[in-house]
């Protein structure tokens, strides 16, 4: 009996406001509380209310049958009780269907897994706290920021105790095989699902392309896709960001009817059902270890990190950031470890990032500056002024 | 013209110059044969099918669709923003790169074991290496005559003897034994692929190909152009090649005019080799050559960073600006240096504006510059700035650019709408072009990564300046 499986994203990062060289030394607030209310507020009521709504209802109508997951991330939550409580309560209303599922990631989005394995822990912890605080669930799957995954992050997340990790179904990883079964970190019990994401971005990436030949997408068309791999796979895992609904699909393209009439149409088929990450590893065995040669993504078309580190600035970004830790860590200051922490996200990096052609137009989709060199301008200039403001006054009271 | 590399075999600065150099005059007009060496065994064989089938009367003709494909940054541009397209500067250059140029470009293939820059004991290894397959050297065996022996001189390949051994087949299949052997063979190949052909200039590029070319010329009793890029001289300073200058000098005494890519070049062709100076026309390539740049670095005499304005100095310019924002520059970056050069009715209220600031220290005035001074003025800087108020196009930013220099332009010139590797800030916005400079000054992360890409865009939009400067030059030396 095969299943789909839905991963949802919801993350908003702390975008920092347009800092300039002169600034630096005189103004110690770094992040554009106007934007991020803003963008937060819009979002909120073009895709998180409304699409809550539609998951509610759904999953009432089926009684239960239709399920599904999220992670959403430290800073998101924080900023919806700031600018959106009432997303909130929709989630916790979701969170006591018994139908959603709770995915564990870093607190702050970050990029921690790739440069400080402490401080990756740290900030798991505290995701997970928050999960177990505000939704009742503890976490037993795992998905990394932007699923970012290579042996190396496999092993450690199986050693913190997850039971699954979600991550891309990258070609070059996959080879012969098929993203629609349940794999295994090599040498352990951690099962790994890996994104089928040619039917995961023909509703996240194509849904509304008036160029490509099977738009328009109805649920219809797409239960028939799904429904063609009976007999072939185990389960299609359909991962991918929540603002797909409403935000970067609007509510116009029909994005909205395409969700409410898709669950009715996968349950034309006896066979199928939809299943939560943590039941899909339940039902079904791990068919084999996945070994990953590379560090792969869900980001741009290359499926790798140059999304966030594939040139000099964004390099020398990530290291100078994660080279304060220490400093950071020895303050024994709560509020600029947080704030340490929210100048990790990712998306700080993706914003500085200079690629050509398709991926180019999705990065100035997400940014909020003019482009990948005031991204860093602004970046860089915090991070002086962070040394010179705040860290500077420690360094001198410590003896050379 | 006889030139280098054919795409996507783009190996070098040569033959990215040649490629560029090409398709902009092309898509003025002019109608080109493209003569290049072609190393066997680096490329499809049908190309060399062709070549090899029919002996003395093969010429190749290969409409140059690659170069056509790339549409110009100027084109995407307009294609992006509909508005540019009544811009009148932005779509004639539009226009002029597009269509008609593949028509006008044929390129001619003559096997030669020859690359740019090869010196004698590298096209040694490159022979032994056998960069090209046995196959192609049994098809040779037929159809091009090798040369007897290396000539002790060079001059005896512009003599008849020339066209009787590259008449003769031979039974044997090689290439020259030495490079200058190889350089002759090329020669002779080349002038009896053009037999007959009549041309009205012929323009050669760098020292390998003027032997051809002055053959080639001197059959088609045609002017000939001798374009330098490089001289051995730059490539190898004191230790340079005795004959491979040989081969230059007469190269550039034959020419009926030579273009040099710099007036750095210019000036060294003239002390090298004693060319006079009025028959050295300036063309700036595209994209300058590091070791240019690199010439006038080592030059430099200020010890901070250097910012440059350059541009007249008028209210249109924005010259204002660009002092407010050196002053906010300098509580930032003490030593960075400004210069402003240019002339014009605002010049000395900049200069009193500058003083009541008190950083009169930090200001270089060096008013209009030209030629050696302006190449020196942009090589020299860390960070081209053009804050004009108004500004229709605006070219100075693609100059400073070819120099491998970050500009800063303001969001008021139409070139910002055409440039992605750019910094952009509104002209009235100082405090914004401060930042931009600082970090510019502080980042060489940022610096590079712009250099870079903007090396990239620019270089279709600059091969266009350089086909306007040469044509005129085309027409003078037929004229005359």
């Amino acid at each position: 009996m095969p299943s789909v499986c839905f991963y949802f994203e919801v993350h908003q990062p702390y975008r920092l406001k347009p800092y300039g060289a002169l600034q630096v030394g005189q103004d110690h607030e770094y992040f554009d509380s106007k934007l991020n209310g803003q963008v937060f507020r819009k979002v909120a009521d073009k895709c998180y209310l409304p699409a809550n709504e539609s998951m509610l209802r759904l999953i009432e109508r089926t009684d239960g049958r239709f399920r599904i997951s999220y992670a959403v991330t430290g800073v998101a939550i924080e900023q919806m009780k700031q600018y959106a409580p009432e997303v909130m309560n929709s989630f916790v209303r979701l969170a006591k269907t018994g139908a959603v599922e709770f995915i564990a990631e870093t607190y702050y989005h970050s990029l921690a897994a790739l440069y400080d394995k402490d401080e990756y822990k740290a900030q798991i912890d505290l995701e997970v706290d928050l999960i177990r605080s505000e939704f009742g669930q503890t976490p037993r799957v795992f998905r990394n920021t932007e699923l970012i995954y290579d042996d190396e992050i496999g092993q450690f997340i199986s050693d913190l105790g997850f039971d699954a990790i979600l991550i891309e179904g990258a070609d070059d990883i996959l080879d012969w095989r098929s993203p629609n079964f349940v794999y295994r970190v090599p040498g352990r019990e951690t099962r790994l699902l890996t994104k089928n994401y040619r039917l995961s971005d023909d509703i996240a990436f194509r849904f509304s392309n008036r160029a490509w030949a099977e738009f328009p997408l109805t649920a219809d068309k797409f239960a028939k896709w799904v429904h063609q791999h009976s007999g072939a796979g185990d389960v299609i895992n359909l991962f991918m960001d929540y603002e797909t609904f409403g935000e970067h699909q609007w509510r116009e393209t029909g994005i909205f009817d395409f969700l409410e009439h898709l669950p009715d149409l996968l349950f034309t088929h006896p066979h199928w059902d939809i299943l939560t990450p943590g039941q899909v590893i339940e039902r079904y065995p791990a068919l084999g270890d996945l070994s990953f040669h590379r560090t792969v993504s869900w980001a741009d078309e290359a499926r790798d990190i140059s999304a966030w580190r594939g040139n000099a600035m964004q390099q020398r970004a990530l290291a100078e950031i994660y080279a304060l830790g220490t400093d950071v860590k020895r303050r024994n200051n709560s509020h600029l470890l947080a704030l340490w922490r929210r100048l990790q996200t990712s998306d700080h990096f993706y914003y500085m990032a200079t690629k050509s052609a398709s991926d180019a137009e999705v990065h100035d989709y997400f940014s909020p500056y003019e482009g990948p060199y005031d991204a860093f301008i602004h970046y860089m200039n915090v991070l002086k002024d962070l040394n010179l403001s705040v860290l500077g006054p420690l360094e001198k009271r410590i003896p050379a | 013209m006889l030139g280098w590399e054919y795409p996507p075999h783009i190996s070098g600065g040569l033959g990215t110059a040649c490629q560029g150099l090409t398709t902009a005059l092309a898509s003025r007009g002019i109608e080109i044969d493209f003569l290049l060496p072609r190393l066997y065994g680096e490329e499809d064989a049908p190309h060399m099918h062709l070549l090899g089938a029919s002996g003395s009367e093969a010429i190749e003709r290969v409409p140059v669709k690659t170069w056509q494909s790339q549409e110009s940054p100027l084109q995407e541009a307009i294609a992006n923003e509909p508005s540019l397209s009544t811009d009148p500067i932005l779509t004639a250059a539009a226009q002029a790169s597009e269509g008609a140029a593949s028509a006008r470009i044929r390129t001619i293939q003559v096997p030669a074991m020859l690359k740019p820059y090869l010196d004698p004991s590298a096209y040694l290894e490159l022979l032994a290496a056998g960069g090209f397959d046995e196959a192609a050297v049994a098809r040779l065996a037929h159809e091009l005559p090798g040369p007897p022996h290396r000539q002790p001189e060079h001059a005896h390949l512009l003599g008849d003897d020339l066209w009787e051994w590259s008449t003769e087949p031979t039974t044997e299949a090689h290439y020259g034994h030495d490079l200058f052997a190889e350089v002759a063979r090329y020669a002779a190949a080349a002038t009896r692929r053009v037999r007959g052909r009549k041309y009205d200039i012929v323009h050669a590029h760098d020292w390998m190909t003027f032997p051809a070319s002055i053959e080639i010329a001197a059959r088609a009793n045609a002017p000939l152009i001798t374009h330098v890029h490089s001289l051995e001289y730059d490539r190898a300073a004191e230790g340079a090649d005795r004959e491979i200058v040989a081969v230059e000098r007469q190269g550039l005494e034959r020419a009926k005019r030579v273009i040099a890519v710099s007036y750095y070049t210019r000036s060294l062709i003239n002390r090298v080799h004693g060319t006079s100076l009025d028959k050295i026309s300036v063309v700036h390539n595209g994209v300058y050559t590091r070791a240019t740049v690199e010439a006038y670095t080592q030059q430099r005499k200020s010890t901070g960073p250097v910012v440059l304005f350059l541009g007249r100095v008028t209210f249109q310019k924005g010259p204002e600006y660009f002092v407010q924002a050196a002053a906010r520059v300098l509580q930032h970056v003490p030593n960075a240096k400004f210069v402003m050069a240019g002339s014009g009715d605002m010049l000395p209220r900049m200069k009193a504006m500058v003083e009541s600031l008190g950083i009169e220290d930090a200001f270089r005035f060096p008013g209009f510059v030209r030629g050696a001074d302006l190449e020196r003025t942009f090589s020299t800087a860390d960070v081209y700035v053009m804050p004009s108020v108004s500004e229709p196009f605006g070219i100075a930013p693609l100059e400073a650019m070819s120099y491998d220099r970050p500009v800063i332009v303001s969001k008021q010139s139409g070139v910002s709408e055409v440039l992605r590797n750019a910094l952009k800030v509104d002209f009235w916005d100082v405090d914004k072009m401060a930042s931009q400079i600082v970090a510019l000054l502080e980042l060489p992360e940022l610096r590079r990564v712009i250099v870079d890409l903007a090396r990239e865009e620019i270089r279709h939009i600059h091969w266009d300046a350089a086909a306007e400067k040469l044509i005129p030059i085309y027409q003078s030396v037929s004229a005359a």
